[in-house]
Order: structure tokens, then C-alpha cells, then sequence
């Protein structure tokens, strides 16, 4: 059964993309990883962005080998810079 | 133990920074140490360059939830500050402009409450999903932080502070 995601861009990767969010369907089992490299061909403009950009899932920092749970809210975004 | 008042707060408003003090202190305080961060329009240090304005943008909900984490390690690590305040304001600000402002509370001004509030800077610079774009009379840029969290900084990193 495929899993359906929403997907949250910000700052540069929002800029590269020319989108801020957009709904996804992706494979079971697809961890962090997995979904930067399905970003990076979904989007070419991201140039390797999503690679080096920081994720959040329920708004909760993750890392690549955190496996994405159905409904998941995904934000990609650069190091941050408020202050 | 909630019952210390805690402001997270991101807005678009104009930074009250007296009306900010006046919620979160109570009469058993006798020291707020507060900071607060500015649109800088010339910049000399590192990179040299004009700011004509900044544009700030939040992912709002996450920044919210991670500003009260700041606030839980602020009290994990003082426990004798009281009031919190941490309020990251967004939309395009220009130069001299109040951007940001912590203030922490407490009864007496040795109690680590000026260094709570410069914790509670630096922890916002390094996890709060906040970006800022700089507009300059040449060029504009998104400003990118340096910080990169670890499993350390996904769920609540309270540690007490080692005296």
C-alpha cells in the first residue's frame, strides 16, 4: 500500500522548487533517505538540496534512516537562521 | 510547576518588548535579563555587506513547539528562572527594527538569569525553523545557519546543568 505524505518546502528549497507544499504518494517502507533522493528527481531544480537539507516529520527533527509514517506531515528546509 | 508563565510566541505584530516583560513577571522576581536582535544595516564583521531589509519566514507550528523546548531546557538547566519569553518576530523588517526577544525572570540577578537568556539566543539560532532572506541594494539571499541537529536535539535535550 502506497503512503500519502505532504510535503513542506522552505527558504531556498521552497525558491528551487517553486513550491511550498504539495501531497506525495510514496512506497512503504521509504525512510528520510529514500525520500531525498525521489525529491531530487521529482524536482531537478533542488540540485542536490534536498541531499544536505534538515527534515522534520510531525515537525519533529528526523534523520535518514527514520522510516515515514502514512499521513506524515515532511518539511525540507536549509539550516536555520532566525534571531 | 506550569504554573511560571512562558510566552512562545512568532508574530508578524511590532515587538512590545515592555508589554512582553509585564506577562511573564510576578512579584517574587527581582532580575529579568532580556535580549533582544535588530535588523543591522551595515555589516563589517566577515562578510561585508548592505541590508536593505530582511525577510523573515517561519515553518510556524514546528518553531512554536521547539521555542517551548527551549523554554524546558532553559528551566531544566536554571532552576531558578521563572518567566520566559521567547518571541521570533517574521514578514520584512528594516534596519534598527526588533526582530527577536528572549527575556528570562528571576528573584535575584546572580541566580544564572543573564545566562539563561543568552542560552536561550543561541538555542533559538540552532533549532528554531526560522529563515531570513537579505535584500541588499544588489542582490537578495537567504541567510543560512550553520547548525546541524542531532538526535540530541530531536526530543527534549534536558540536561542539568553541571555546577
Amino acid at each position: 500500500m502506497m503512503k500519502n505524505i505532504t510535503v513542506l518546502f522552505f527558504a531556498t528549497l521552497r525558491d528551487r522548487a517553486n513550491t511550498g507544499s504539495f501531497p506525495m504518494e510514496i512506497p512503504p517502507e521509504t525512510t528520510v533517505a529514500n525520500l531525498r533522493a525521489l525529491l531530487e528527481v521529482k524536482f531537478l531544480s533542488l540540485n542536490g538540496l534536498a541531499n544536505y537539507s534538515l527534515v522534520a516529520v510531525n515537525r519533529e527533527y528526523v534523520f535518514d534512516e527514520f522510516g515515514i509514517p502514512d499521513g506524515a506531515e515532511v518539511a525540507l528546509f536549509p539550516a536555520v537562521s532566525g534571531g | 510547576m506550569n504554573e511560571v508563565p512562558t510566552i512562545t510566541l512568532i508574530t508578524e505584530d511590532e515587538l512590545d518588548l515592555n508589554a512582553l516583560v509585564n506577562q511573564i513577571v510576578s512579584s517574587s522576581d527581582g532580575a529579568v535579563a532580556m535580549f533582544t536582535g535588530l535588523v543591522r544595516g551595515i555589516t563589517s564583521r566577515d562578510h561585508p555587506h548592505k541590508t536593505d531589509y530582511l525577510e523573515y519566514e517561519a515553518y510556524q507550528p514546528m518553531a512554536e513547539t521547539m521555542m517551548k523546548q527551549v523554554a524546558d531546557e532553559i528551566r531544566a538547566r536554571w532552576n531558578t528562572i521563572e518567566g520566559i519569553a521567547i518571541v521570533q518576530r517574521i514578514g520584512r523588517l528594516y534596519p534598527r527594527t526588533p526582530t527577536v526577544f528572549i527575556a528570562c525572570a528571576s528573584a535575584h540577578r546572580d541566580t544564572g538569569v543573564f545566562d539563561a537568556a543568552r542560552y536561550g539566543i543561541d538555542r533559538l539560532k540552532q533549532i528554531v525553523p526560522v529563515w531570513k532572506k537579505n535584500v541588499g541594494p544588489n542582490e537578495a539571499e537567504w541567510v543560512e545557519g550553520d547548525y546541524v541537529p542531532t538526535t540530541l536535539d530531536a526530543t527534549q535535550n534536558i540536561v542539568q546543568a553541571q555546577r
